[in-house]
């Protein structure tokens, strides 16, 4: 606090007004804009937070009746085949989210960046028009075009690689994944891209010509000046994607009409959520999944960060 | 003078005060309704509104607003006005396997109002197809009306059998039926049956027509008893392996293709399917015919059963007694049944309006069949099957042991399979099994 | 060399040329699909040689899709009204003051950032139920009325703003609040453009939490009225389409009105930050 008056007269050479009022308002400022966020967070985020810890441990019908059971809902998750589908499911949405995504992201980037391109605008605009759409809206629009028989998907399949016609892609237990990780592609590597754009284009560009000046090839460029260049950005996308899968529930959810799909194929960690809190009304199991899943997208996002912070450290 | 923070927050701020507007102006009118109906059901919902001027001539002064919700909205929907207490209707027609999942917690929490003594004084216990309670009783009491028997036949493309000159007075058992099937089932273009590899919807009638069933009268869990291995090893090679005779696309528009295209030439078919199946695929007006399931052996059991609605008043109702006039309203009157079984092929649980006239009514969709009859001959034999609050989970976990014996199948053929269908099965209603002793009700 | 060279020029630009119209053909699609009648939805794959706007009938005759429509567009853009002033507010608080406390608002922000929100919604329902709000759009509104994503982004883009220009201003005896919004706020313009559209996004494509909240058909917005109509006509896929299209043209109009501001404000945290 000592130091709040030196800072209100930065250039000495004119004062500002030393009136009671407008110091006050002055100093309590930071404090008043802050505010609204501080309330809101108290209600609807602390209160949330210390609520849904307490009903971890109980299970409950609805909001109304609650019984007391100690660490049983942990117990249970442990052997909850159901939990462990969901965790495995979003697992798998994750890593190929993660490794088919971004390297595409990155390639269409750098490919974008090139100075061969025209009409860059235009096509970054494509890339990332999917992205305006809902996961609601695309899961209504993909469920139509994964129909069998008569679907776009299946046409096209059929007419470039002879898949069959009849393939039941949300009806057939192994087809489901990848029926999401497709769509998912679609609606996000445009997305990522932009990210992977702008860094690419906030490289510094005297780094490459002193590289050229070296004797570097393109490859050896990609290694040595794009990739620590686009590094804070690449983490940054590699972890918020990977938290975004983790919360993975619209998308299925709607494509496999309401449910998690033939042989729960499509059975994500937060639509068991929903499914045992707002279906079933066990909040209390509801709250005891969450958490494990807070805890794991937390353990996974500072893994994420070490790992690629160790790899600048040996670079 | 210009707006100093850009086009955006100004069309932003133009929109909401627009829209914020228009939404005063055209507030959502208040309900006046003295009791408010939710089906999920079309057909339903349009016999309804005809059925419910009458009732309402009746008791002056009474207002009924029916509202029909969506097929997958529904359970969800009701389950978080029971659990808000906030837009419960009056009553609900609700769909057979969602009704258990509405019994979980002590009886005094059930959403619903214990109909038991209202159905056994009125005798309506008698009067009705007793096997239909089952599904809407726990802990011996019972929270629905049934609305329906749906006794299972099969539908056959008529006109392509005539062409193959397959007799179905000669198809009486299923040995008889996959005998026939193999014969016509071209791989790819053409399958006798359609049947799905990836959920049970099916795979449960078929269990039920046995005598088996996902829970017994105490709500024991009995989907790995002998009837259900047994149902399993006959089901998995009609879909899957080199003898398939069976396959599956989807419904709606694909299903209407497919039904025109000759891909199936037969589909299980309760009576509401009957009709959907003419709703979907009307150009196979007079092309179609009905006949019983083949038995499992010789003089078995020709039918089975597949969905079901019941209507339940909530405890919620203000006005139970005129919502109970109004259930028996919609599901007694035998001239309205009528109408309604002319409407949507659907035989009401009541037996005796089945004498009315229009169940002898040739179909001239179904080959001039009376197809009334004929659902009707069979529903005495409907069997019983037996709900719990974990029927959905049954479900679940049944369509995931039948998909795993789908595949091990389709990978070793018969070799071990049987075991595996045992051990499968058990696995299956084990998890059941837990997740009911986890429930502390 | 030089023609090599312009072998990998025609090659990638006909690549990027391809990739972008495979990702553009869905949307092709939905649009043709609108236009078909249901007898030709499946007869031609794209658009057929009949336009027909039975889709668009059946849609508005069998429910009321215009009521869906306003609902959606007034829950998105109060919110992002709403989420804009207390949003900027608290990110120019964080920006341009020193001040006790300041240090661990920044850390709660990003650890509720690393908070997947569904943990929360079981006591959040519960919260609600008891405040009265189940089934209003106040429960929708008010427990999202600040956006942490949305403090970060203009906390970035307000530490541009020269500390010269809020001094002279105060010289002038301007209050924090008239700097905060006669100085600060127009110079976020761009900033502005962006967070509207990510905040509109964000509320127009939001299903859970509203699919819980609200509870009669009248109130629904648009994602949760799709999904209910998905239910009712499942046989009607060209209604369906309708309404899918109608759901995402006002944020693809949006889109094209804003797009600039809105790449550089996207990316404006992750590159600079």
């Amino acid at each position: 606090m000592a130091t709040r008056p030196t800072d209100i007269s930065l250039s000495p050479a004119r004062a500002v007004p030393t009136s009671r009022w407008f110091v006050l308002q002055y100093k309590m400022a930071p404090y008043l804009f802050v505010s609204p966020f501080l309330i809101l967070f108290a209600i609807f985020g602390a209160y949330p937070i210390v609520k849904s810890l307490i009903l971890a441990f109980y299970v409950t019908n609805g909001p109304k009746s609650a019984v007391f059971v100690g660490l049983q809902n942990f117990i249970f998750l442990l052997s909850d085949d159901d939990f462990h589908k969901a965790v495995w499911n979003t697992a798998v949405f994750a890593f190929w989210s993660v490794f088919l995504q971004l390297p595409l992201s990155l390639g269409l980037a750098l490919l974008l960046n090139s100075r061969w391109v025209r009409g860059r605008e235009l096509l970054r605009l494509a890339f990332f028009s999917p992205n305006l759409l809902g996961q609601v809206f695309v899961g209504v629009l993909f469920s139509v075009l994964f129909i069998p028989q008569y679907g776009l998907v299946n046409r096209f399949l059929h007419f470039i690689a002879g898949v069959p016609l009849d393939t039941k892609w949300l009806a057939n237990p192994n087809l489901v994944m990848p029926a999401l990780v497709l769509t998912s592609l679609w609606m996000y590597v445009g997305f990522n891209m932009i990210y992977f754009l702008a860094a690419l284009q906030a490289v510094d560009k005297d780094l490459y010509e002193a590289a050229t000046v070296d004797g570097a090839n393109a490859w050896h460029q990609f290694w040595a000046v794009t990739l620590p260049g686009i590094k804070p950005v690449a983490v940054f996308v590699l972890v918020m994607s990977t938290i975004g899968s983790f919360q993975l529930f619209e998308l299925p959810w709607i494509m496999l009409n309401n449910s998690a799909g033939p042989d729960q194929a499509g059975l994500t960690i937060v639509m068991y959520l929903y499914q045992t809190g707002f279906v079933t009304g066990d909040l209390g199991y509801a709250s005891t999944v969450g958490w494990t899943l807070a805890l794991g997208v937390l353990i996974i996002s500072l893994f994420q960060m070490r790992v690629t912070g160790a790899w600048k450290g040996g670079d | 003078m210009r707006f100093p923070y850009g086009p955006a927050a100004l069309s932003m701020l133009i929109l909401s005060i627009l829209s914020g507007a228009w939404l005063a102006l055209n507030p959502i009118p208040p309900k006046k309704a003295t009791l408010v109906m939710w089906t999920f059901a079309k057909t339903h919902y349009d016999a309804y509104k005809q059925a419910i001027p009458s009732f309402e001539a009746k008791h002056p002064g009474v207002k009924v607003d029916l509202q029909l919700v969506s097929w997958q909205a529904v359970t969800s929907r009701l389950q978080a006005a029971f659990l808000s207490d906030l837009d419960v209707p009056d009553l609900v027609e609700v769909e057979i396997s969602a009704a258990g999942s509405f019994f979980r917690g002590p009886l005094k929490d059930v959403g619903f109002r214990d109909l038991t003594d209202r159905i056994k004084q009125s005798g309506l216990y008698d009067r009705m197809v007793q096997a239909r309670f089952a599904p809407y009783t726990s802990r011996g009491r019972i929270f629905g009306l049934p609305h329906d028997v749906h006794p299972v036949m099969i539908a056959y493309r008529r006109d392509i059998f005539d062409q193959l000159g397959i007799d179905v007075n000669k198809i009486q058992t299923w040995d008889d039926f996959i005998a026939v099937g193999r014969k016509v089932t071209i791989p790819g273009k053409r399958y006798m049956l359609e049947l799905p590899d990836s959920e049970s919807s099916r795979f449960e009638p078929l269990l039920y027509q046995r005598g088996g069933g996902l829970f017994d009268p105490q709500g024991n869990c009995t989907m790995d008893n002998e009837i259900a291995v047994q149902t399993m090893l006959f089901y998995v090679p009609l879909v899957a392996g080199p003898n398939r005779i069976a396959s599956d696309l989807g419904g709606g528009q694909i299903f209407t293709r497919a039904v025109e295209d000759g891909y199936f030439l037969c589909m299980i078919a309760p009576d509401w399917r009957s009709k959907t199946i003419e709703v979907d695929v009307p150009k196979m007006r007079g092309k179609m015919a009905l006949m019983p399931l083949p038995a499992v052996y010789p003089g078995g059991r020709r039918t089975s059963t597949w969905g079901g609605t019941m209507i339940g008043i909530t405890k919620h109702c203000k006005y139970p007694d005129l919502a109970w006039e109004l259930a028996l309203h919609l599901y007694l009157n035998k001239d309205d049944l009528a109408q309604r079984f002319r409407d949507t092929n659907i035989l009401p649980a009541l037996k005796e309006a089945w004498d009315h006239p229009a169940y002898d009514e040739p179909r001239p969709y179904w080959s001039n069949q009376p197809i009334g009859r004929l659902y009707a001959k069979l529903a005495p034999d409907v069997p019983f099957q037996y709900t719990s609050p974990f029927v959905a989970t049954a479900k679940g976990k049944l369509s995931e042991a039948l998909v795993a014996c789908v595949q091990y199948y389709k990978q070793n053929g018969d070799k071990g399979f049987e075991e595996f269908v045992r051990k499968r099965l058990k696995q299956s209603a084990d998890e059941v099994r837990r997740l009911m002793r986890r429930n502390p009700y | 060399m030089k023609t090599f060279y312009r072998v990998v020029r025609i090659l990638v630009n006909l690549f990027l040329l391809a990739f972008a119209a495979l990702t553009l053909t869905p949307m092709v699609w939905l649009l043709a699909a609108t236009l078909k009648s249901p007898d030709d939805l499946f007869s031609y794959t794209f658009f057929a040689p009949r336009i027909s706007t039975f889709n668009f009938r059946d849609l508005f005759s069998t429910v009321p899709f215009h009521r869906y429509m306003i609902n959606s567009v007034f829950v998105a853009s109060t919110m992002v009204i709403v989420q804009l002033f207390f949003s900027s507010l608290a990110g120019f608080a964080l920006a341009k003051y020193d001040f006790k406390g300041k240090k661990p608002i920044m850390i709660l922000m990003l650890s509720t950032m690393m908070l997947p929100s569904q943990v929360l919604m079981a006591p959040l329902y519960e919260l609600i139920y008891r405040l009265g709000l189940v089934d209003s759009y106040a429960g929708l509104i008010v427990p999202g009325a600040v956006s942490v994503f949305g403090i970060f982004l203009f906390r970035q883009s307000i530490l541009q703003v020269p500390d010269e220009l809020l001094h002279a201003a105060r010289i002038d005896g301007c209050s924090e609040f008239r700097i905060y919004w006669d100085i600060v706020m127009p110079v976020s313009r761009p900033m502005i453009g962006a967070f509207c559209l990510i905040s509109f996004m964000g509320t127009w494509n939001s299903f859970l939490w509203p699919q819980i909240i609200l509870h009669k058909t009248e109130r629904f917005t648009l994602p949760i009225a799709l999904n209910q109509l998905v239910g009712l006509y499942q046989q009607q896929y060209g209604t369906l389409m309708a309404g899918t299209f109608l759901s995402v043209l006002p944020v693809i109009i949006l889109f094209m009105l804003l797009q600039k501001e809105f790449i550089a404000g996207l990316t404006a945290g992750a590159v600079k930050g």
